[in-house]
């Protein structure tokens, strides 16, 4: 089998500034295509190299088709989540997943092609000339041969190419707006290739992103989605691509990319972003001594204290400058943080998370994040009308899926919360996270049973009502609950966010 | 103390230029032309404070239009980047779609093509008033929807759209031809004076015809 020599790869690294790559291999059978990416993991077809070194040298073949591949790691689309926004603004004009798709592919690799050879002295020109051209590549390469300036022995499409000629390809602020462009004039084209089922010659980019970039992807997704369903929408077009990767069996557990997963996957990861972190721990002095700080040097005090850098090699009181020392101090965690029983209302008055973002459920589950950040356990007590069935309860557990899929149910109806319910999950150690706007049907029993407990109580009520006035009247003298009135429902993370960070405080 | 990097000073990285690099630049100066006098038109206009479409601010409108023009040189393809940028809009402060489609309208008047193709499937864009004045020899071929006023006061110019029209189509129109393959709303033709219009779908309305003829699938119905 063919070897990559190292002098060319460390060559491309180098042209490329060192990317963390690892080393590229060649490899039989790749499904037509002349390149695979596959987690950072570059391929080159040895099939396909054998072909082409018969019309150009072997080794400008190999560096164009690791420039193109690095380049797509270095400069477009650099990482999972520019992917993910490109790929959203070519949906838009086609109104297809694979044609999007497609579109994306092609649009990263003129970006690309055309990066290399401006800034890389690439040899992608010449590979292009001799490769073998399916009808779009054919336009590219007659695209190419206007913008870069090189005869790569191809003809016609002339209408296209004057279109396509005119987009600014290595302006990153541009791209959203440019693949759109790009995606609309070659649409016939794209309508064409999707009923003959071609492929992309140097290989689709659809498994190249690791977890990590697709994790962080997610989160930037779920922070810029409009709402949960434009979110689902986009990861359930990418849903093979994920489980590939394994990042679905991984992160999702069950259910397979089914729409409700996608529905939790966008609050595990819009929680993610606002991950509550624990402020200070107590300090605790470790005993040695450290230099600190400087002070003049005196007759009488020692000289091997005596700092020859700042003294400027000078030896006279008053000029002379010595280190005080002081004693270090040291971190430990004393206490552990308890678990927390997070009661979420999920009556018709309540947002319903699978439409629209519910900041009900995006507060506890930021509530969650948080305590599950510490190792404590969380159950859900989610609650409409309790007394007829519309409850779930989770028993503690550390499984995050199972704690969102808890959190997100939404049953509608009346608000009815049984104390006894609660009851059952007496006897830990916990606290209690309640969020609800507060219009229970029994809410002297909710308020009496609130009374009554010594928990740490962070209560969450959403608008104005009687209910949450005569809640926050009853409730006022007991130091063990803090209350929350919010008048718009947008503040709800935020309040939480601080309230819990505050919470989590008194207790070092 | 000695710079170590004084030597650096006047160093200046080699930069590589591919043609693209010039085809942008001359493009992007166009497009700079074109995006001022349509802001200078919106800033004449907006003094109105809200601008309606009747018979002596359209023609003044386009009058300044086509002064503005005057001596521009650009392309079909420089117009279709101006109706991107419409539909962006964050380099265009008054996004009104009455006037941009009169800019555009002038702007295919004066091109130097004969025939004008737009796509407009799939867009975030309405435009009015597209075709007004389009004289002989000029073809203007849309895919999409157009607004209303599509085609007033043809001027023996021949437009097809690939879609529906608005309300108002082929109002005052001269002479000429328009096709128009779906659906057309009220008022068709109103005040016509020659010319045809043909709908492959369905007429929402006709209005008062003095001359020319409306055909709906095949059919006359201008009496």
């Amino acid at each position: 089998m063919k070897k990559i020599p190292k002098s060319t790869w460390l060559k491309i690294r180098k042209k490329h500034f060192f990317p963390p790559l690892p080393f590229p291999k060649i490899e039989k059978g790749q499904e037509k295509a002349a390149l695979e990416i596959k987690n950072k993991q570059i391929s080159i077809d040895e099939d396909f190299l054998s072909q082409i070194s018969e019309k150009m040298p072997e080794s400008d073949a190999i560096e164009a088709l690791l420039d193109h591949a690095t380049a797509h790691y270095t400069f477009c689309p650099w990482d999972f989540a520019n992917y993910l926004r490109l790929y959203a603004e070519a949906k838009k004009v086609c109104n297809d997943k694979d044609m999007a798709k497609k579109s994306t592919d092609y649009f990263m690799d003129v970006v690309v092609d055309t990066y290399c050879v401006k800034e890389k002295q690439s040899t992608i020109p010449s590979l292009y000339k001799h490769m073998e051209k399916g009808k779009i590549d054919q336009v590219i390469c007659a695209l190419y041969q206007k913008i870069w300036g090189k005869d790569l022995n191809v003809s016609g499409s002339d209408e296209l190419v004057k279109k396509l000629m005119r987009l600014p390809y290595i302006n990153k602020k541009r791209w959203t707006e440019v693949i759109k462009r790009f995606t609309h004039i070659l649409r016939p084209l794209l309508e064409e290739e999707m009923l003959k089922s071609a492929s992309n010659p140097l290989g689709d980019h659809k498994s190249m992103f690791s977890k990590e970039s697709i994790d962080k992807g997610l989160m930037e997704l779920a922070q810029s989605a409009a709402s949960p369903k434009a979110f689902s929408e986009l990861v359930d077009d990418f849903k093979e691509e994920l489980e590939e990767t394994g990042y679905l069996g991984q992160g999702i557990g069950r259910g397979r990319g089914q729409e409700t997963m996608a529905n939790i996957l966008y609050y595990i990861k819009l929680a993610q972003n606002y991950t509550l972190p624990l402020k200070k721990l107590p300090e605790r002095k470790s005993g040695s001594i450290y230099p600190h700080s400087h002070s003049p040097w005196e007759i009488e005090r020692p000289y091997y204290d005596i700092d020859i850098w700042t003294s400027f090699g000078k030896f006279l009181p008053g000029l002379t400058q010595v280190w005080n020392r002081k004693e270090g101090e040291i971190l430990y965690l004393e206490e552990k943080v308890p678990n927390c029983l997070i009661i979420i209302d999920s009556s018709g008055s309540m947002i319903d998370p699978r439409k629209n973002l519910s900041y009900a459920v995006l507060g506890a589950a930021c509530a969650c994040e948080a305590y599950l950040k510490y190792g404590s356990e969380i159950a859900v007590y989610n609650f409409s009308d309790a007394e007829v069935g519309g409850r779930y309860l989770l028993p503690f557990t550390k499984d995050r899926m199972a704690i969102y899929q808890s959190l997100c149910k939404y049953f509608g109806g009346g608000t009815y919360l049984k104390s006894s319910d609660i009851k059952a999950f007496e006897g830990n150690d916990m606290d209690i996270f309640l969020i609800t706007d507060m219009k229970i049907s029994n809410f002297s029993e909710v308020v009496n049973y609130f009374n009554d407990i010594k928990n740490r109580v962070t209560a969450v009520h959403i608008g104005k009502s009687t209910h949450s006035k005569r809640f926050a009247l009853s409730v006022s003298k007991k130091t063990n609950i803090s209350l929350y009135h919010v008048e718009k429902k947008e503040d709800i993370p935020k309040i939480v966010l601080g309230k819990v960070k505050e919470y989590l405080h008194q207790m070092f | 103390m000695k710079n170590l990097f004084s030597e650096f000073k006047n160093f200046r990285p080699k930069r590589r230029e591919i043609p693209l690099d010039n085809i942008i630049t001359s493009k992007e100066k166009v497009m700079q032309t074109l995006i001022k006098s349509y802001n200078k038109l919106v800033e004449q206009e907006a003094k109105e404070l809200v601008w309606l479409v009747s018979y002596h601010s359209v023609i003044r409108a386009y009058a300044s239009a086509e002064k503005s023009i005057k001596n521009m040189e650009y392309g079909v393809e420089d117009i279709e980047e101006f109706l991107f940028e419409i539909e962006d809009s964050s380099k265009l402060p008054y996004p009104i779609m009455g006037l941009s489609g009169i800019y555009t309208a002038a702007l295919c008047n004066h091109a130097k093509e004969r025939e004008i193709v737009f796509d407009l499937r799939n867009r975030n864009i309405t435009l009015h008033l597209l075709g007004y004045r389009l004289p002989e020899g000029k073809k203007l071929l849309v895919y999409g929807d157009l607004g209303d006023f599509t085609g007033i006061g043809l001027n023996g110019g021949e437009i097809w759209v690939e879609g529906n029209t608005g309300n108002w189509t082929g109002a005052g129109m001269k002479r000429g031809k328009m096709v128009i393959k779906k659906n057309v709303g009220r008022r068709t033709g109103e005040d016509m004076v020659g010319g045809e219009i043909y709908v492959e779908g369905k007429i929402l309305g006709i209005g008062n015809i003095r001359y020319g003829r409306v055909y709906e699938k095949g059919e006359i119905v201008s009496l």
